[in-house]
């Protein structure tokens, strides 16, 4: 059901103002409107950098000492360990960032010598040092490369200028060479070496011969990288104190929350609202009436045009199912919480497109373990437990249906894919099932609105005439007819009534029967509870029949036979249970939800605790 | 003895596996494609972007599903193979178009609904699910192909 929601409104002294943000932090209650005139408090910022550090810090961290697992449990730390100010961690986070950049501007520069140092390498035979490569007061130079295919041609024709040409060695941009020429031949030799596609070289700014150079930038190199790699081993050393970080982010988080909105200000005091559940309005005076006697808190119904968050307060076994809600599209205030309707029938489809026994016990077990061994939160720990549900479901049909790993095996009602028209009534009779409910839903919510005259025309004409169809197949008698036609007459004259003039009234009507078509598509919809389900019954087949064709082969065979009676079960039950649990879903959101459901609500997300590292335990 | 029967049985059911094969294939492949873009950017979003680009593929599994049945109901699978009648063989084989047509197309468009849901997921991480959704709708016409293709398969006696 929808939990009513209450608007809190809280004076109070601004330098009592972190102890009460925290205390309302802790229980998680409030969730603090925005207001008009939002400011950004003074240190808001630095929290913000301080976050992004740290966050730098944990990834560098994880980098050397590896991932924490996918559903590792948090670590639980107690509410008075969480409150403690830790000036450690903030001093790891500066020393942590302080080594990565070291670390890369290190790397970096190694690299940037070592490519210097390759690209010396066809002068290293030079003997001439670099900073004497320059023009004297009678000679100019050139030094560059030269295409290697012409190499032979350009060294004759230079025969006829006066220059001398060094030969170096090849490198990927052509053959190195050194020309030297007289100042007054110049020109000439350039033209002469430009006609010959010959590029110039731009030397590093250093002293001394090019092999010499080039194995000082080695060295300069090497002693870098071993700089580098010494950094890297302190860095793994520190990287052992993760938790500490992790902690101090969390802390972290927590205060860019509580800095979040700042309400309104005067000088000496605050203003915040909140949205608050009515049934928690006492604990959040409570939680306020702790830190300081100095405060005015009311509580006050919404206004008209306020719309409140969304709160669903759901039984046990209902309660996971408000993922499925959740990822639809959560309810509007005032409108219907689907779930504990919702719930049961996810269960029956999710079963019914599994619709194996061997597979259904597979996943009872392994989610159970899972979910007591790790305890997942929130939406993960709603999901994992609607499949576990989904596993028990699996069994029951599998055992209906006679599905084991494939096999065949005494039905206790019948197998699916030697009777398939029974199969197809007995979703199509679940699919009505569904349907129906769905309409009824809508009739309680006309009726509780006060629309009893529409709850009659537009849902019960509907039920009567469906009803009175059905009974016209199955019964000989006459009652199934006449059902029917006061159905479907109640729709003809009252579908139009919104219309003006009696004849419009009447097409309207006409059209409005006319969406028994869409009830028809919306039947044949479920056949895919029949489809999915044989789906996973056949692939099982082809898996046993390819395992056993191996098996016949020989020992080998044997051995390849269970890799594949394994690896295929498994990933026949992951892409079905993905399948399921879509399609279970796609039915509740289009076929039943279509019905009935006001979508458009907003998430309830208070000033709490969020961590992502720790468990606080109050 | 092959008969042209069985030969059009085997038509059909090469077809079936073949076409809604190369549906998912093409769907999946155009998903995979945008969440490389994305994991390029977010390495952390992989989950998400798997689950999506896995939804396409079950349409060459149906199309499998009613290969085999073909197979299986012809007698390939315990070694028999019936002389089908001309007529029979031409039943399964026009009995394999819906899923071979309706696999193939839905397959492919699927796909590509599969990634505009992976880029989705990368600007909106939290709404992934919706983009499920959106994905999961395009399966109703194979769904409703498969169904109809396991009828008449089912309805042609051997």
């Amino acid at each position: 059901m929808l939990v009513p929601m209450k608007k809190a409104m809280l004076y109070a002294l601004k330098e009592d103002r972190d102890s009460i943000l925290l205390a309302l932090q802790r229980e998680g209650n409030v969730m603090l409107i925005p207001s008009a005139e939002e400011k950004v408090l003074p240190g808001a910022e630095n929290v913000g950098n301080e976050v992004e550090k740290t966050h730098g810090a944990i990834k560098f961290m994880d980098m050397h000492v590896g991932k924490s697992s996918f559903l590792a449990s948090r670590t639980p730390v107690s509410y008075t360990k969480f409150l403690q100010d830790t000036p450690e961690a903030a001093g790891l986070a500066e020393q942590v960032a302080t080594l990565e950049d070291k670390i890369s501007s290190l790397r970096n520069e190694a690299i940037t010598m070592l490519a210097q140092a390759e690209a010396l390498k066809p002068w290293l035979k030079l003997d001439i040092p670099l900073e004497a490569l320059g023009a004297t007061v009678s000679s100019v130079y050139f030094a560059g490369y030269m295409p290697e295919l012409t190499k032979d041609e350009f060294l004759a024709d230079i025969k006829d200028l006066t220059a001398e040409v060094i030969v170096l060695d090849e490198a990927p941009e052509g053959r190195a060479i050194v020309v030297f020429a007289y100042k007054a031949d110049g020109p000439e030799v350039k033209h002469f070496l430009k006609a010959h596609d010959f590029a110039d070289v731009v030397f590093p700014k250093r002293i001394g011969l090019a092999r010499e150079i080039a194995a000082d930038l080695t060295d300069a190199a090497r002693m870098k990288e071993s700089l580098a790699d010494n950094l890297e081993e302190e860095a793994k050393k520190v990287a052992e104190r993760k938790a500490e970080l992790q902690l101090y982010y969390d802390q972290l988080i927590a205060k860019q929350d509580r800095m979040a909105s700042s309400g309104l200000e005067t000088q000496k005091t605050f203003f915040v609202e909140g949205w608050v559940r009515a049934d928690k309005t006492d604990e959040v005076v409570k939680a306020v009436k702790e830190v300081t006697p100095a405060y005015d808190l009311n509580f006050v119904e919404p206004e008209e045009g306020e719309i409140p968050p969304t709160v669903m307060e759901n039984g046990k076994f209902s309660r996971p199912y408000e993922f499925v809600t959740e990822l639809y599209s959560r309810p509007k205030i005032g409108s219907l919480d689907p779930d504990f309707m919702m719930a049961p029938f996810h269960f029956i489809f999710f079963g019914m497109m599994l619709s194996d026994a061997g597979y259904g016990l597979v996943l009872t077990i392994l989610l159970y373990v899972v979910l007591k061994l790790f305890k997942p939160q929130d939406s993960t720990g709603k999901l994992l437990t609607v499949i576990f549900f989904g596993g028990i479901s699996t069994v029951i049909w599998g055992i209906l249906f006679g599905g084991w790993f494939g096999l065949e095996w005494r039905p206790l009602l019948f197998a699916p894919m030697k009777e398939p028209l029974k199969m197809l009534a007995l979703c199509f009779g679940l699919g009505a099932l569904h349907l129906g409910t769905g309409m009824c839903m809508k009739m309680y919510l006309d009726v509780k609105r006060g629309n009893v005259w529409a709850a009659i025309f537009d849902e019960l004409s509907w039920l009567v005439m469906f009803l009175g169809l059905f009974l016209m197949a199955l019964l000989p008698s006459e009652i199934g007819k006449y059902l029917a036609i006061l159905g479907a007459a109640t729709i003809v004259f009252t579908g139009g009534r919104e219309k003006k003039g009696i004849i419009a009234k009447f097409f309207g009507g006409l059209l409005t029967l006319y969406n028994i078509s869409g009830y028809v598509s919306d039947l044949l919809s479920y056949s895919r509870l029949f489809a999915l389900g044989l789906a996973t019954g056949v692939i099982a087949m082809v898996i046993n029949t390819i395992a056993k064709m191996l098996w016949e082969t020989g020992p080998v065979g044997i051995i390849v036979a269970v890799f594949v009676l394994v690896g295929g079960h498994i990933f026949n039950i992951i892409i079905n249970v993905l399948g399921s649990f879509v399609h279970s879903s796609r039915l509740q959101y289009i076929e039943f939800f279509g019905k009935f459901y006001e979508a458009g609500g907003r998430a309830f997300t208070p000033l709490a605790i969020r961590t992502k590292y720790v468990d606080v335990t109050k | 003895m092959l008969t042209l029967g069985t030969t059009l049985a085997f038509a059909g059911a090469a077809i079936a596996a073949g076409l809604a094969g190369v549906g998912s294939a093409i769907g999946v492949a155009i998903a995979g494609q945008a969440g490389s873009g994305v994991i390029s950017e977010d390495p952390d979003k992989f989950g998400n972007v798997l689950v999506l680009q896995a939804l396409p593929g079950t349409q060459g599994i149906y199309g499998l599903l009613i290969a085999f049945i073909i197979v299986l109901n012809i007698g390939v699978i315990d070694g028999n193979v019936k002389e089908l009648t001309t007529y029979q063989g031409m039943a399964l084989l026009f009995a394999s178009l819906p899923i071979a047509i309706g696999g193939l197309m839905s397959g492919i468009y699927q796909g590509k609904v599969a990634a505009s849901g992976i880029y989705l997921c990368a600007k909106r991480p939290e709404e992934t699910g919706k983009g499920i959704i959106l994905t999961a709708m395009v399966e109703t016409y194979a769904v409703l192909a498969l169904l109809i293709s396991f009828i008449m398969v089912n309805g042609v006696k051997l």
